[in-house]
This record gives structure tokens, sequence and C-alpha cells, in this order.
């Protein structure tokens, strides 16, 4: 079962990043590279093929941001993958302006939160954990042309209108797809 | 009572990180407002954090061995700062160093300012320039964006209106303070509308209070009406999607 590796593989992580918080341990902060460096990678490479140098300095703010904020980690506000990726994210949007692509004026800095940490709780934890449970199994369930456009506005960092202007697909059908794969994964809360 | 919102597309479009910064001032700013959009949000974010964390990529790379050795270094002797390590701390205090400086309190200290804005609007919303479109109705600039987009506030006088108009692109309006009403229903503080390019609306200032709304549009809105259509070139030459 997937899910058992899962069980196994997170308190890891986990207990890397308690270590890392309060015994400031270097082969935990190791182990933690091992795991997140080739994710937050691929995830910079996806959106910008071959540019490794944009895709080194992310995985160097998100180590930092590991190495000075791991005491601030909440498990009981967002899973440690879900606070990676934040993270990465935030810096990909900060680099991607500081380097040209959006040009302009704005700074997303006061825009995306890195983690919020309202309503920590513990059944907020489990719940969470419920929901990303829900959605590791429907993503393997998704029609690849609904994970295709998932792929495209969530790693590769496209709009939706770009993402139809890309594949040479109407806009409609791309919502329509998004919002099919959205209510399979069950994330729509209204509407 | 929040009863618009921004759509599923355009909330995942600001989870994902891919949404222009233009229009996530004015998702991030009723965000602020909307717990349920919160909410929504950060369900959405984990669906970018599955994605994300792909079991399928191999955890340890030869490649990256030397990035690792030279990265684990200096980050544990702290040799190297973070360049982005601005989040998480209170938005810049520029209010508070203008009210301690001793500026008398205006009026509009009873406003508050989102916190998602202040990089924009760092005192107070009269200290903006103001342009008069007419006696009742104000527009301040905020930002004009390279791709023509335009971040902006519209301050209209209560039981006003704003002349018959029509959108020629897309255009996200966001009630800071106020309320108004148009054909379609009535807009209270916090909401959050979409409207775009077949569009054609004129909306109305509720009487008890005065109305500021932001407003993010891909190109500029078009009177319709006989002698407002001379606003248009005006309206135009301030447009960065025009000029």
């Amino acid at each position: 079962m997937g899910q058992t590796n899962n069980d196994e593989r997170t308190p890891t992580l986990l207990d890397d990043m308690f270590s890392v918080a309060n015994k400031r341990d270097q082969a935990a902060l190791a182990r933690l590279f091992d795991h997140f460096v080739p994710r937050i990678r691929a995830f910079c490479l996806t959106a910008q093929p071959g540019s490794n140098l944009m895709a080194d300095d992310i995985a160097q703010e998100v180590l930092i941001r590991i190495w000075n904020k791991a005491h601030t980690y909440n498990p009981e506000s967002a899973s440690l993958n879900t606070w990676v990726f934040t993270i990465a994210r935030n810096a990909r949007i900060d680099y991607l302006r500081k380097n040209g692509r959006y040009q302009t004026g704005i700074d997303p800095d006061f825009l995306w939160a890195d983690d919020e940490d309202e309503n920590a709780d513990p059944f907020r934890e489990a719940q969470q954990k419920r929901d990303q449970d829900t959605i590791r199994a429907s993503l393997k369930q998704l029609p690849s042309d609904q994970r295709q456009v998932l792929a495209k506005v969530y790693l590769e960092g496209k709009t939706h209108k770009e993402t139809s202007e890309e594949l040479n697909i109407p806009l409609g059908t791309i919502k329509s797809r998004v919002r099919l794969a959205l209510n399979k994964l069950t994330v729509i809360i209204r509407r | 009572m929040i009863r618009y919102h921004p759509s599923i597309e355009l909330l995942t479009e600001y989870s994902s990180g891919s949404l222009s910064l233009a229009k996530a001032v004015a998702v991030s700013a009723h965000l602020e407002h909307c717990k349920e959009c919160r909410t929504q949000a950060h369900k959405l974010e984990l669906v970018g954090a599955e994605l994300f964390s792909d079991p399928a990529i191999p955890t340890s790379d030869q490649q990256l061995n030397q990035l690792k050795t030279n990265l684990l270094s200096k980050i544990t002797n702290g040799e190297i700062e973070s360049s982005f390590d601005k989040y998480g701390q209170a938005a810049p205090s520029v209010r508070m160093s203008k009210l301690q400086s001793g500026r008398p309190l205006s009026s509009e200290s009873k406003y508050q300012i989102p916190k998602s804005l202040r990089q924009l609007i760092p005192s107070f919303y009269d200290d903006l320039k103001w342009m008069s479109l007419s006696p009742a109705v104000k527009i301040a600039t905020l930002s004009n964006e390279k791709d023509g987009t335009q971040v902006a506030l519209t301050r209209i006088k209560a039981g006003a209106f704003i002349p018959s108009h029509t959108h020629t692109g897309d255009e996200f309006t966001l009630v800071l303070e106020g309320a108004f009403s148009d054909e379609s229903g009535v807009y209270k503080k916090g909401d959050f509308i979409s409207r775009d390019a077949r569009h054609k609306h004129k909306p109305v200032v509720t009487k008890d209070a005065e109305c500021i709304c932001l407003t993010v549009t891909e190109a500029p809105i078009e009177f319709t009406g006989w002698f407002t259509r001379l606003l248009n070139p005006i309206l135009r030459k301030h447009h960065p999607s025009t000029s």
C-alpha cells in the first residue's frame, strides 16, 4: 500500500524538522535537502526549462528558510509538504518578478502568506491529513487530460489562459477540465 | 456578510502562484476580508503540495552533491542570508510613523487599509493623487503594469453614480469601504466582483456613505452616454494598456 510508505516517510521528515529546530542538527538538514531539493528543482525547471541557476537559487532560499524557521513550523497548521510547497511557490514568484518575467512594480511579499496559523489545532491536522490522502488517491485516478492541465497551472505556473494558448485548446475547455479535476479531488468547498 | 467572491479559477491561479501580481493584489485583499475564501485557497494549495511532492522524483541525485556540500556548510555557518525573508513581518509601518509624527488625525483614519494594499497606499487614502472624473467621482492610480493592467482606486460620493459604461477587458472590483449597487445586485465591503468585456452597467453608491473600491482593469472602461463619452480619451490616456 502506498499509504503505509507515506506513513513511514512523513514522521521521519517531521522528526528531522524538529531536530533542526531544537538541536540545530546538520544531518537532519542534509536529509531534508535530499528529500526536498530534487522536488524544488523539478518544480522550478518545469516552469523555466534549462534554468538551473534559478532552480539552485530557489532551492537555496527554501533550505535557508528551513534552517532559520524550522521552529516556526506548526504541523497542526499545515503539512510539511504544504509548508515547503508554499515557500517554494513564493520564492519562485519573487524570483520571476526580480528577473523580469512579471515586469511589475508590485512586491509579492505581502500578497501570498507563507502559511496561515489560523485555527491551528489537532482536529485541523487530522482533517488536512484526510484531505491530502483523498487528493493523493484521486490524483492517480484523474484522466490524463485533467492531470495535464493541473500540472500546467500548479507546476509550470501557467494561468488558464496561457495553458489554453499553449495547448491550443479553447479557454472554456481548460477551465472546465480544471474544475472537473478539482471536483474529483473534492477540494471545492462551495457552489 | 460577503456575498460575492473570486471564481474558483482565480483562486486556483492565486494558490498555484500563476496569477499576475496586479490581479493577486485584488484577490489577496479580498482574502483578508473573507475566511471562506482563505479556507478555499488553502485547500487549493494542498493540490499544489501533492503535485509538488511527487514520489516519482528520485530523492538522491549524484549531481546535487556539490550543491549540497557547498550549501549546507554555508547555511549552518550562517554565511548566507535569505534574500526574500520579509514574509511574516508586519507590513510597512509608514502609517504608524505618520501618526506618531504628529500628523493631525483626519476623518480618514477611520479607514483600515488592507495589508496587501499598504505597499501601494503608504499613508491615507486622502494622500493619494486623485483625478476627478466628475464632482462625485475620483480615481487614483496605484500601479500601471507593463502588461497593460491597471490597479486603481475609485472613490464615489454617497448617493452618486458612475455614468453608464462598458468594460473593454476583464475587470475586478473589490469594495473597500461603503457599498454600491447595479442592475445585478448590491455590493458591500469585502465583495469581489468580476466583469468582462461584454458587461455594461451603471453603479450607484448607497446614500449613507461614500464608496471606495479597488479596481484591477486590463483595459480602460468606456462611457456610453452622450456627454460622458468625452471622458473616454482621458481614461485611455491614463491606462497602461493603451499608452
